[in-house]
């Protein structure tokens, strides 16, 4: 165990530091859920490319810098810091991303990795269907093939980002006697083919960040499909291990949360009660216990280990404390957590944040899911009921 | 950096606590509980194991091993429910005598004739001491009225804060691991009360509880050992994440237990009881939380994403 960095590691957190203090918008920008504010985080990730930022721990060749993930949480944290804006193309960097690199052929890999690195592909997913969301694998979307091509007829919802992103990647029914995990094929399909239908959806607040997708006859080529046809739900098990496990929520983001409601307090100290101050002592603690298991996770991996099942305990945690964390300022606020804005002006951020960390216990899978995946494979209890 | 035990370090803590579950299981307590509490075989397997000379230095017999590798072992005798006073005597009391330059006695502990009771202001009652005794709930626990000065020392006060975080990781761990098992064998309508989602969950909670308090542990005993001038806020860290971990695994495994959890005749209340014991001593949670409060509300440590090992 060595908490310390290296000096090549403090020094590329100074390079950081230093491209972020000089880049990073000084305003917020508008939501990630409208046209206005996706165009604006859009433009974010190519500026963010035009420093070789998008994605630090890929290969060179795929547009990264091939570091390793200490160095990428560094990264993070100074991202986080500078207040850096949320990324349009998680889906991709943090998700698609990795998948394809443990399971896309090279010539997938050359094809997809670097424009998603650029910022020139921004990504959707598309897990759930209506009859299939914490039960993934009632999914019935079906691809049928054709000769060289898939032809995709169904239907996906609540696809992040599909509102207005370009691809999208989730899994399909290739073989249409199949039933539950079998017969699935994780394909990845341009949204703007002929035969796709987008329709957002407005969401609580009002903005429009997720999508649904009507798939009619729609022909995706064979190359499209990652790691085999029938291998659907394995690939997808590892992209949502990816999503639970690490890189979706780095600790620096719930660090940065948990500093701001440190500053919101003082704010309101006079006037907060001293569970709401104990509240906000304990987020500090609990974000600080997550970036330690963190690196704790991260350093696993580089020495050659895997993350599993313990993917789970990580999404129960980060959601639940940031929905925590903005509960907890929502409180400090009192009155004013209504207002949209301030009298000043500013956004309520506060709010914004408060409403979006109440999909954090549902979207990456329910954290019902998650409590089960925990009780059957962390701690062995009996698989029954849940097919 | 590197947020992993070495392979010589998870060693020994596997080889304890394959001696402890070998020798020192359920039945143990419950003859120690009814034939007085302390036993000399028991503490001569701990001597020869090398545990009391684990952070003395090589020059007094001792191992001359680290806080870190004491903290992995505190927390095997918390899944143990050790009663005998290794602990305090040899992860407490050791390093604090190293700390003050105070070697003299050292092979004494390392050869078993001699155990620490090393008593601090915070602890109105000393554990393992040699004044009146007092009742505690924890059957296997000697508690004595404090007779000898107690020190002030915030060093020494650290280190015990730390080892009860560390042995508390470990009582959660058993607790756990005995409710699961508890779940598996009891069937009530047709099914082990272990397929229910409603303890399903539950169980599940005190794994993550357990599980994000283990690294705030480890991150207080490498804070301890390099001197970390924020060394104390690590540890109240811990002894609050660690004490709530085991508070919360403690009332859900009695839970999962059902009435049988309220008998004397299941395991479950031996740890229990340890668990409650450890978690007002060293510094109880108000003392611990205040600790915190001051570092994080009064500004004297500097926080957010870029102080992740300030």
């Amino acid at each position: 165990m060595n908490l310390t960095y290296t000096p090549e590691q403090q020094a590329f957190r100074a390079e950081v530091r230093g491209w972020m203090e000089a880049n990073v918008p000084k305003e917020p920008l508008v939501t990630l859920e409208c046209r206005e504010g996706y165009d604006a985080h859009v433009e974010w990730e190519r500026k963010l490319a035009s420093g070789n930022w998008g994605m630090v721990t890929w290969p060179e060749e795929f547009g990264g810098r091939g570091l390793d993930l200490i160095e990428w949480l560094i990264f993070e944290e100074e991202y986080f810091r500078a207040g850096g804006p949320n990324r349009a193309n998680q889906n991709g960097i943090f998700l698609l991303g990795p998948t394809i690199m443990e399971f896309g052929t090279p010539e997938q890999k050359a094809r997809f990795l670097p424009p998603m690195a650029r910022g020139e592909e921004i990504w959707a997913q598309a897990w759930s269907e209506p009859g299939a969301g914490s039960d993934m694998a009632a999914i019935q979307s079906k691809a049928v093939r054709d000769g060289d091509h898939y032809v995709i007829t169904g239907q996906k919802t609540w696809s992040s980002r599909a509102a207005f992103a370009d691809w999208g990647f989730g899994i399909f029914r290739t073989d249409p006697e199949s039933k539950r995990h079998k017969g699935l094929t994780f394909i990845l399909f341009d949204i703007n083919s002929p035969g796709i239908t987008r329709r957002p959806i407005r969401q609580l607040h009002g903005d429009t960040g997720f999508a649904e997708l009507f798939f009619d006859e729609v022909r995706v080529p064979v190359e499209n499909c990652l790691a085999g046809e029938g291998q659907g739900w394995n690939v997808a098990m590892a992209t949502a291990g990816f999503e639970r496990g690490l890189m979706l929520r780095s600790p620096g983001r719930f660090q940065a949360t948990a500093k701001r409601l440190v500053e919101l307090y003082r704010e309101h100290a006079d006037r907060a009660s001293p569970a709401a101050r104990e509240a906000v002592v304990q987020a500090w603690g609990a974000a600080q216990a997550y970036a330690y298991n963190t690196y704790a996770v991260a350093s696993k991996i580089m020495a050659g280990g895997k993350i599993g099942a313990e993917a789970s305990l990580n999404k129960i945690f980060w959601s639940e404390l940031d929905r925590t964390m903005h509960r907890t300022a929502m409180q400090l606020l009192g009155a004013a957590a209504e207002l949209k804005r301030f009298d000043d002006g500013r956004i309520n951020q506060w709010l914004e944040g408060y409403m979006f960390s109440l999909s954090g216990p549902i979207y990456a899978g329910s954290n019902e899911v998650q409590r089960n995946i925990i009780a059957e494979r962390l701690l062995g209890l009996p698989r029954i009921g849940n097919g | 950096m590197d947020f992993r035990f070495t392979d010589d370090q998870l060693t020994l803590a596997s080889s304890v606590r394959d001696y402890l579950e070998g020798t020192h299981g359920p039945q143990v307590l419950r003859r120690l509980d009814q034939e007085g509490n302390r036993d000399p075989a028991i503490w001569q397997g701990l001597v020869e194991m090398g545990l009391t000379g684990l952070l003395v230095p090589e020059e007094q017999g001792g191992l001359g091993l680290g806080l870190v590798e004491a903290a992995l072992i505190a927390a095997e005798c918390g899944r143990a429910c050790l009663a005998e006073p290794l602990v305090d005597t040899a992860f407490v009391g050791v390093p604090w005598a190293v700390a003050r330059g105070d070697l003299t006695g050292l092979e004494q502990v390392v050869s078993g004739e001699k155990t620490l009771a090393p008593a601090h202001v915070i602890n109105p009652w000393l554990a393992d001491g040699h004044g009146d005794h007092v009742q505690s709930v924890d059957p296997l626990r000697n508690l004595a009225k404090v007779e000898s000065a107690a020190s002030d020392d915030p060093h020494l006060l650290n280190l015990g804060a730390l080892m009860c975080a560390a042995q508390l990781t470990g009582i959660a761990d058993a607790m756990l691991a005995q409710a699961v098992e508890y779940a598996k064998i009891r069937t009530q309508f047709g099914q082990p009360v272990g397929a229910f989602q409603g303890l399903k969950h539950q169980l599940a909670s005190c794994s993550v509880a357990v599980e994000f308090a283990k690294p705030v542990v480890w991150r207080a005993a490498s804070a301890l050992q390099d001197g970390l001038a924020s060394a104390s806020l690590h540890v109240s860290h811990a002894k609050l994440a660690a004490t709530d971990a085991a508070m919360l695994t403690a009332e859900t495994a009695i839970q999962v237990h059902g009435a049988m959890g309220y008998t004397y005749e299941v395991d479950l209340h031996f740890w229990m009881k340890r668990a409650w014991a450890l978690a007002g001593a060293w510094g109880d949670r108000a003392f611990h939380y205040a600790r915190v409060d001051d570092a994080v509300l009064g500004g004297t440590f500097a926080i957010g994403p870029e102080n992740t090992f300030a």
